[in-house]
């Protein structure tokens, strides 16, 4: 499938874009954690929930957390924002 | 020809750290470029076992805690490995919570970094949310929760305090080899004479207006302690009611020396190394927790007489500061410099132990914390 991460995410040393495969979401994160360990902790918290201003999205659906009925396919696109917060 | 830039203040704001410098006589500072720009920087700290080591925790709203180490002097900033808890799947049994049902849990933020003994140079302490200490014995490659403090059979009965349930101060005792006391919000002091194997609670003697038991074992609500740099045996406290001294490393309990001052409350409390036998707070409105009156005021506490007297003449910093528990520091140089770094982001400070103060024309984030490093001899 096709993953986009925002700008920000990337700066942890993943690329905006990658293709990469993974039957649902919990082992799409640990895919990218992996592959970019600085990545750990930085999507999901430390017991594993996404953290409060990450949002995901499934081909453009807003997806609530690690939804595990959510499966994925190869021709998903998955992307992994910063939500709009702070001040 | 100018002194070296010797001096380095650290300033942890709501966004991102600074390092300030200045040589010994600390007239003007130079503001260095933010680090971790946006995540609030809790504590920087100096690693003086290892030259130009300089660690930044970063708290962000959005990718959680991490640890920033340069070892050039604070010039490049590098993520470090950060502490975090083992999800529940990794735990090993009767490791982790006794109950599998129990919430799980994730390091929140990261309070303060405390290097370790001069003789285990790779050792670093780590403080952090919620109620958590960490022990790195591989200068910071990984990072162990202390469970002799996390799993202390008192844990039920501590609370957070407005901050967080935050493990907040980390001091080593320069006299007592193993010695480490622990400030925990709100849970109070802790002892260990053996480097954190083990801990047990010491708050005999301070209040806690509220809860049913005034004087109970655990729950205090300690705001920040310091150790006198002369004869550590000494500590002062600034608690959430009130201002303690012990003078025997908390065996003998906690007298309350507050009275005299306008308002027993406030956040931080600093000792200097030129100054021995005094501290220094900074009384807030308990109610506002806001200075009092129409201005910034340090109080310098004389141990010897139980005296208080206000340091800063006429009303130099009109307007409402405040200060959080890590915003008073002093530096070890002889005359000592004193620090405040206020939650409206200013710095005010003294070169000379307190007589002659100014505040430093630099608009700074709100301040968490500040502490000062002086590289090399002390005069």
């Amino acid at each position: 499938m096709e993953v986009h991460l925002d700008r920000w995410l990337a700066e942890f040393g993943a690329p905006p874009e990658a293709r990469l495969s993974a039957r649902d979401l919990t082992e799409l994160l640990g895919t990218l954690e992996t592959r970019y360990p600085r990545l750990q902790g930085k999507m999901r918290d430390d017991a594993g929930a996404i953290r409060r201003f990450v949002r995901v999205f499934v081909n453009g659906e807003p997806v609530d957390g690690l939804d595990p009925r959510v499966t994925l396919g190869p021709d998903d696109r998955v992307d992994i924002l910063h939500s709009i917060a702070g001040g | 020809m100018a002194r070296p830039e010797r001096v380095v203040l650290m300033v942890g704001t709501r966004k991102g750290g600074y390092l300030l410098r200045s040589d010994a006589a600390r007239r003007r500072w130079k503001v260095g470029p933010v680090i971790a720009d946006g995540s609030d920087v809790y504590h920087l700290t100096a690693d003086p076992r290892h030259p130009g080591e300089f660690y930044a925790l970063a708290n962000n709203d959005f990718w959680g805690p991490m640890v920033y180490r340069s070892t050039d002097g604070g010039t490049r900033w590098r993520e470090a490995p950060t502490p975090r808890l083992p999800r529940r799947s990794q735990r090993t049994p009767g490791m982790g919570p006794p109950d599998a049902s129990a919430p799980a849990r994730s390091v929140r933020n990261l309070w303060h970094l405390t290097p370790g003994p001069a003789d285990q140079p790779e050792t670093l302490l780590l403080g952090a949310d919620p109620h958590l200490l960490f022990r790195s014995d591989d200068h910071g490659r990984s990072w162990t929760e202390v469970r002799g403090l996390t799993e202390h059979p008192t844990r039920d009965r501590w609370n957070p305090g407005a901050g967080g349930p935050c493990v907040h101060t980390v001091l080593l005792d320069p006299a007592h080899p193993g010695r480490l006391y622990v400030g925990i919000s709100a849970a109070g002091t802790f002892r260990s004479d053996d480097l954190g194997e083990s801990f047990r609670p010491v708050n005999r003697g301070v209040r806690a207006d509220f809860q049913p038991d005034r004087y109970p074992e655990v729950g205090q609500c300690v705001h920040k302690i310091a150790l006198d740099p002369k004869n550590p045996q000494t500590i002062y406290r600034q608690d959430h009611c009130g201002m303690y001294v012990s003078r025997d490393g908390m065996d003998d309990g906690w007298t309350d020396v507050g009275r005299g001052l306008p308002s027993r409350f406030g956040f931080g409390v600093a000792t200097a190394e030129a100054l021995p036998g005094r501290a220094f707070f900074l009384p807030l409105d308990p109610q506002s927790r806001t200075t009092l009156g129409d201005g910034l005021q340090i109080y310098q506490y004389t141990d010897r007489d139980r005296r208080w007297r206000p340091l800063i003449r006429g009303n130099p910093f009109p307007g409402r500061h405040a200060v959080h528990r890590e915003g008073l520091a002093a530096d070890r140089l002889d005359p000592a410099g004193l620090y405040a770094g206020t939650t409206t982001g200013r710095v005010v400070w003294s070169a000379n132990g307190g007589r002659d103060w100014a505040m430093l024309p630099y608009q700074f984030p709100a301040i968490h914390s500040i502490e000062a490093f002086v590289d090399g001899p002390n005069r």
